[in-house]
């Protein structure tokens, strides 16, 4: 009887937990999206002790991130972010970008049920060395049918490419891509402007890919 | 009436957040504190117990505990371990020998239950030696890629000169306030 109960209870309360990767090559915005991301679902915003010296926008004043975003450094190691929303727990692995630490990433690759690949729109002579990281991801076997989301980040820069110029770049290679779902969004991690709608879009790839990714919390239960 | 007081003391000013610096013996504990305390390089000795230190970075206060290193007395680190809000874990970069005992040193650490929410710094020290391991390679040695749930960054440094201590402590205080 305790334990009809007890498993009652946690599947009532037990969210169904993702992992999310997020990669790039150094200095794409992924620290910062996922600052963005943290801040736009509302983890524990209002305990944020730091002043935010940055100048928001108006309309997203109140979804500022917890973090001085000038304040973010090059990433070697790991942060490590939680979303609660939708009934389910996504968390974040934001992984190092730099050439060396593009070796660590495949470590990863088996436990994520989706992937975020940001791109510096702006940095034009970088992008091949995206493309090249990027398609160095996409081969590997452990990810394959995983939904993929590419940034096409930094739209608040002047002059930075548009998603009609990245999204050929990255999208070109169908056979690569095979039937994973894969998406272009344009983006600012630093404005805010298309967390959300990236965020969104990856929940509901994830449900449907459940089949192929069960979720990670299944050996607990 | 210590959870009152301290009710009190976190209305006022923010709490001193606690932190532990750990790593092999002659790793360069005892320097980095004394680095991050007073900014000179001091004469140290191997420490047998521990040395604390308030240490003031930007306005931030932090109770630093630097432990020895010595195989003997690692057993003693988990005396420490409760209410740590950071661990800063030193590694020699040019002992390349030892790097299997500091990653066994690390591994057993990081499972103990009280330390579960601690941030974790890993700080490459001793860059300044000629061959010293790169940032990858600790990484890579320390086997930090099994760390899937902690936020950690690696930062290489050198106590002696000063280097990469700055960058390390601004983003512990970034990413403790963030956690608060």
């Amino acid at each position: 009887m305790y334990t009809l109960f007890s498993g009652l209870y946690k599947s009532l309360t037990e969210k169904e937990e993702f992992f999310v990767l997020i990669l790039g090559l150094d200095n794409a915005g992924k620290t910062t999206f996922l600052e963005a991301a943290k801040a736009k679902f509302g983890e524990k915003r209002t305990k944020s002790l730091i002043p935010l010296t940055r100048k928001y926008d108006g309309k997203n004043s109140d979804k500022a991130p917890l973090v001085n975003t000038s304040k973010i450094t090059t990433t070697v190691g790991l942060n490590i972010g939680r979303i609660d929303t939708h009934g389910i727990r996504l968390n974040f692995w934001d992984l190092g970008g730099q050439e060396e630490l593009q070796a660590l990433w495949d470590k990863y690759y088996a436990e994520c049920h989706a992937v975020i690949f940001t791109v510096d729109s702006h940095d034009r002579e970088r992008v091949s060395e995206s493309k090249a990281a990027f398609d160095a991801m996409i081969s590997n076997s452990n990810i394959t049918g995983v939904p993929l989301l590419v940034l096409a980040n930094k739209q608040d820069l002047p002059e930075s490419m548009g998603v009609r110029e990245v999204k050929p770049i990255f999208q070109d290679n169908d056979e690569k891509i095979g039937n994973r779902e894969c998406m272009v969004l344009p983006t600012s991690g630093l404005t805010g402007d298309g967390v959300v709608e990236g965020i969104e879009w990856l929940i509901q790839c994830i449900q449907r890919n459940v089949v192929n990714r069960p979720t990670g919390n299944q050996d607990n239960d | 009436m210590g959870g009152v007081m301290s009710y009190f003391r976190g209305l006022f000013g923010s709490r001193e957040m606690r932190i532990l610096i750990l790593g092999l013996d002659g790793a360069g504990k005892t320097t980095l504190l004394y680095r991050l305390q007073v900014g000179e390089v001091v004469t140290t000795i191997p420490t047998i117990g521990f040395n604390v230190e308030q240490v003031t970075y930007k306005n931030l206060k932090f109770q630093v505990w630097d432990l020895g290193g010595q195989t003997s007395i690692r057993p003693y680190w988990r005396c420490y371990y409760s209410n740590t809000d950071a661990i800063i874990y030193v590694v020699d970069s040019a002992d390349r020998d030892r790097m299997g005992i500091s990653k066994q040193e690390l591994v057993s650490m990081l499972e103990e239950e009280e330390l579960k929410s601690a941030i974790l710094v890993v700080l490459a020290n001793k860059q300044d030696i000629e061959g010293a391991m790169s940032v990858t390679e600790v990484h890579q040695a320390l086997g930090l890629e099994a760390l899937k749930n902690r936020t950690f960054q690696i930062f290489k440094a050198s106590a002696i000169q000063g280097e990469g201590l700055d960058e390390a402590m601004e983003w512990l205080s970034n990413s403790l306030q963030a956690k608060k």
